[in-house]
């Protein structure tokens, strides 16, 4: 199989993360669109409650309304993570299809994106946590420990360090007359 | 680097171009300036080949040794 150029595995993945990236924004805009929606009729009810018949009770909504913004905005955020990391990962594969993978920039991007990893981690268990304590009887997220979770992070810096050392070489093989 | 490159002082002696150099060797003028300069982290046998060939040289005469920090791990 080709390693570059139409029908190679590096033109589909390119495919895939071109249309991943799309998806999470208008995932991301739709959240913060819902979020601000949620965080403004918790304020004014009515506006809902009027139009539509639903279950809940007025003193339900306004209670639990800034809950269900901070959940949907804590989501949008995870949300921006994964854009982030998916963003950088498009950066890496256009150095690739350039024919350039061990550019300098391509350790950056993917310490970048094993932070990004190890922080989504880490405000997953926060939000937990925040969970938890504002909203004891509902379980929203589990926020137990995961190994299979982390694991990816050490991936992506051992990664890094590889690409550190293929730029190296590159910079070398540039000096080599 | 503590391997200075004598190109300079050959090219003189021999009244050559650079440009001159790089059309009988076939390495581009500004891979044999990074040469000139000690700038070059490496040098093929095949380039030391060509240009000992047309300078009519010893490959000892194009470099010497000078005892100086190395630069071996300055990009780390």
């Amino acid at each position: 199989m080709r390693a570059l150029g139409p029908g190679s595995v590096s033109s589909f993945l390119k495919i895939i993360l071109d249309v991943i990236y799309v998806g999470l924004w208008v995932w991301v805009s739709l959240l913060a669109i819902f979020t601000v929606a949620v965080l403004l009729l918790s304020f004014n009810p009515e506006l809902i409650t009027s139009k539509l018949h639903i279950g809940s009770s007025i003193d339900e909504l306004i209670s639990k309304g800034p809950l269900f913004a901070g959940a949907l905005g804590a989501w949008a955020l995870l949300s921006g993570g994964w854009m982030v990391i998916v963003e950088r990962l498009r950066r890496v594969f256009s150095t690739l299809t350039a024919g350039d993978p061990f550019h300098p920039d391509n350790v950056r991007r993917l310490r970048v994106v094993g932070l990004v990893l190890a922080a989504l981690e880490i405000g997953h268990y926060i939000f937990a946590a925040l969970a938890k304590w504002l909203a004891p009887d509902t379980k929203i997220v589990d926020g137990s420990f995961s190994l299979s979770a982390w694991f990816p992070v050490l991936v992506v810096f051992v990664l890094a360090e590889v690409f550190r050392e293929g730029a190296r070489l590159r910079r070398e093989a540039e000096l080599t007359i | 680097m503590a391997i200075r490159v004598q190109l300079d002082r050959i090219l003189l002696e021999r009244r050559m171009s650079l440009t001159e150099l790089s059309d009988r060797v076939g390495v581009t003028i500004a891979n044999l300036s990074i040469l000139k300069t000690g700038k070059a982290r490496a040098v093929r046998f095949t380039t030391l080949d060509a240009l000992c060939r047309e300078l009519e040289c010893q490959p000892g005469d194009l470099m010497t040794y000078e005892p100086g920090p190395s630069e071996a791990h300055e990009e780390d």
